[in-house]
């Protein structure tokens, strides 16, 4: 029989079981991008932040870089230097592409060689394919540079029923290193 | 004193509105000094603005974009609410050998869904189905004839058309792992079910298990009523486990009524009495069902599910009886192969015991009714109940599409352009088919059963310029067990007695948006 102690109880229990999870686990929204360097780069040490404006020559060097445009372009780039004792570890950039219908929000972490060094999405806001914000699945991306193509089926491994965030996941870092590169950023 | 602007205007109106009524008149006389002062600076400062605009070249026109999206600003919400249209649609040719299908076009279905995000972990889903539908006409009148007013309806549908709510849920994600689901949900029995949109599959029809031969209890796509739960929980190294439970009304023996008039005057109407989805209204039984599934995805890739249902499937007018089903499924990625399958086993339990139920209830009924037995023939059919039913389908895809075809018109301005070659291979069985039920007033005098299996074995070729489009061709080869008709076991063959083999070319689109 459930007394009205054991009632409450265990509604203690479970609330100390699910807030900790909410407080870590929303829907959409994973991470703020003034938190990615430290997560990205946890051996980091000093941070700068800046933002670029993306303006019209911005915008034609990066596309001449991607090869065409990306399916949106922001107003401005966020990025973040990090270094450890002076020295230059890489660069964390927030960018946007386009999932199915909505805006996916990412921080990729590129290397001063100009390969990505690590992706967190930032937020996500289709109500499928989340798993593309999976560590496991943006490990793929390590040491990939501009020349890879990070598609589907090529070079990345699918995750099935989210095929378009995957690939705008492959946007993603290539418009990264594309941006970082038309500001001089990288070589 | 009148102040010059109405900004200086509106910020006087709600300086003095602020001041206490019983404000000192000193105060007020500081107060229009330092406005005084503030409109000289405003004035200095507008004098600037007009010097500068008079030396400075004029501004550049916008910046041109191929971007299909407005700019966004980089200080956008994490968090948005909105509402998205979508959807998914195909349609199919199909040439077959089967004497009285020949060659024919097929709309599959159109299904028009919609997603919002009401807010942070609030979301909303739904999805209506137009399946071979054209066409819905309801006409009524009142018409005036010989002095006497009588009443008429017709109602004129596209055939075999079907409209209806596939999902409609709202959920609330409390974690990761623990969201919240309440609506008309998916039953998650078996990984087709659950991913069913006609555009995600490579061949232009779906499987037998699931759909031709339905060993799920009701055919995919399947949904019912209830709530419960689903969620992602990582367990580090070894991958992520994924689940959905859900309590729901679930499957129950439902009829439908096909009515044929004779030349001869007679009317004839044929029950059929078979499992279909479960009411949105009042549960026709006091028992609900349950549906769980636990997924394991050790890698990016590879996934491997086993899903149960268990509910009552007989309303309540006949005797409890149980259907059970159990499913294995698989999807493997081993670059450009894919490999993926699912085996489903469905049990009815007490199949006699409810067939003497129904021979007691459908005598009651037609005395009842008081059927004129001289003019209307009413049969009754207990159709697609076996005490077992199993079976599988594997489908293995290879996927490519070479470099010289990147720059023409297959390739060009797409950035993932593929073929896609798929092999599948399906097998059902059906052990104890309820073929005949004869009873006389209300005993049950005999129960025919049947064991009667369907294989199909299917070759097809795909090209999707992007993910949401595919253009599907494939050969395909059904079989029953020899001299016996594919009419009495699929729902999709209209073959005739003793066509035991059809052989059809299909031609399919599908496409998503």
């Amino acid at each position: 029989m459930i007394t009205r102690r054991r009632l409450l109880r265990g509604a203690t229990g479970a609330w100390l079981v699910l807030v900790p999870g909410a407080a870590t686990g929303q829907e959409g929204v994973f991470l703020r991008p003034e938190d990615a360097p430290r997560q990205l780069f946890p051996d980091g040490g000093d941070v700068q932040e800046r933002t670029v404006e993306a303006t019209p020559a911005l915008r034609e060097r990066v596309r001449a870089l991607l090869g065409g445009p990306p399916s949106l372009w922001e107003l401005a780039y966020r990025i973040f230097t990090v270094r450890r004792a002076a020295a230059p570890l890489g660069f964390v950039i927030v960018v946007e592409e386009i999932g199915k219908h909505r805006p996916i929000t990412y921080a990729v972490a590129v290397t001063p060689t100009g390969t990505v060094h690590d992706l967190a999405v930032l937020a996500y806001r289709e109500a499928y394919g989340g798993e593309v914000k999976e560590p496991r699945f943006l490990r793929q991306y390590r040491g990939k540079g501009l020349s890879a193509p990070l598609l589907p089926y090529r070079d990345i491994v699918n995750i099935s029923g989210a095929t378009l965030s995957v690939e705008a996941t492959g946007r993603a870092a290539r418009k990264a290193i594309a941006v970082l590169r038309a500001t001089g950023d990288l070589s | 004193m009148l102040p010059r602007s109405p900004f200086v205007a509106l910020a006087l109106v709600l300086l003095v509105s602020a001041l206490p009524s019983t404000a000192h008149a000193a105060a007020v006389e500081d107060l229009e000094q330092k406005l005084k002062s503030l409109q000289e600076q405003v004035d200095d400062l507008k004098q600037q603005i007009e010097r500068q605009k008079q030396t400075a070249p004029p501004p550049p026109p916008p910046p041109p974009t191929a971007a299909t999206e407005p700019p966004m600003a980089p200080s956008r919400p994490l968090s948005i609410s909105d509402f998205k249209i979508g959807g998914y649609g195909s349609v199919r040719f199909e040439a077959s050998d089967l004497h009285d299908l020949k060659s024919t076009f097929t709309f599959r279905r159109f299904v028009l869904s919609g997603d919002a995000t009401i807010a942070n972990r609030l979301r909303g889903v739904v999805e209506v189905e137009f399946e071979r539908f054209t066409e819905l006409e309801v006409e009524r009148g009142a018409p005036l004839e010989g002095g006497l007013r009588g009443f008429s309806q017709s109602i004129e549908s596209s055939d075999k058309t079907e409209l209806s709510l596939e999902q409609a849920w709202v959920q609330f994600a409390l974690t990761d792992w623990a969201k919240f689901r309440a609506g008309v949900v998916l039953v998650p029995l078996g990984r087709f079910n659950i991913n069913h949109d006609d555009n995600r599959w490579d061949l232009p029809r779906r499987s037998l298990v699931d759909r031709g031969v339905p060993v799920l209890p009701v055919t995919a796509a399947w949904s019912e009523v209830g709530m419960g739960f689903n969620g992602d929980i990582p367990i580090g190294r070894y991958g992520k486990l994924t689940y959905e439970a859900y309590v729901m009304n679930g499957a129950t023996l439902d009829s439908s009524i096909e009515t044929v008039a004779r030349g001869s005057g007679e009317l004839e109407a044929e029950v059929e009495i078979q499992p279909r989805r479960g009411t949105a209204n009042i549960d026709l039984k006091n028992e609900k069902a349950g549906a769980f599934r636990l997924a394991w995805s050790p890698a990016i890739g590879h996934e491997i599910g086993a899903s149960a249902y268990y509910g009552r499937y007989t309303p309540d007018f006949l005797p409890s009886a149980s259907v059970w089903s159990v499913s294995v499924d698989g999807k493997t990625t081993l670059g450009p192969f894919e490999i993926e399958g699912e085996y489903v086993l469905t049990r009815y339990d007490d199949i006699l015991r409810v067939a003497r139920g129904f021979a007691r209830a459908v005598s009651e009924r037609a005395f009842e009714a008081e059927v004129p037995p001289l003019t209307t023939t009413v049969e009754f059919e207990l159709a697609g109940l076996a005490e077992t039913k199993h079976g599988y389908w594997l489908d293995v895809r290879y996927r490519f599409f070479p470099d010289f075809l990147r720059e023409s018109v297959l390739g060009r301005l797409f950035a993932n352009p593929q073929f896609i070659v798929t092999a599948r291979w399906e097998q059902v069985w059906l052990d104890g088919l309820v073929r005949e039920v004869d009873f006389m007033g209300s005993q049950l005098t005999s129960l025919t059963k049947e064991h009667r299996f369907v294989d199909r074995a299917t070759l097809g070729f795909a090209y999707r310029p992007v993910p949401l489009v595919v253009f599907q061709t494939a050969y395909e080869r059904t079989w029953t067990d020899r001299g016996k008709s594919l009419a009495g076991v699929t729902n999709f063959l209209p073959a005739r007695a003793g066509e035991d083999t059809a052989n059809a070319f299909l031609f399919g689109v599908a496409f998503g948006f």
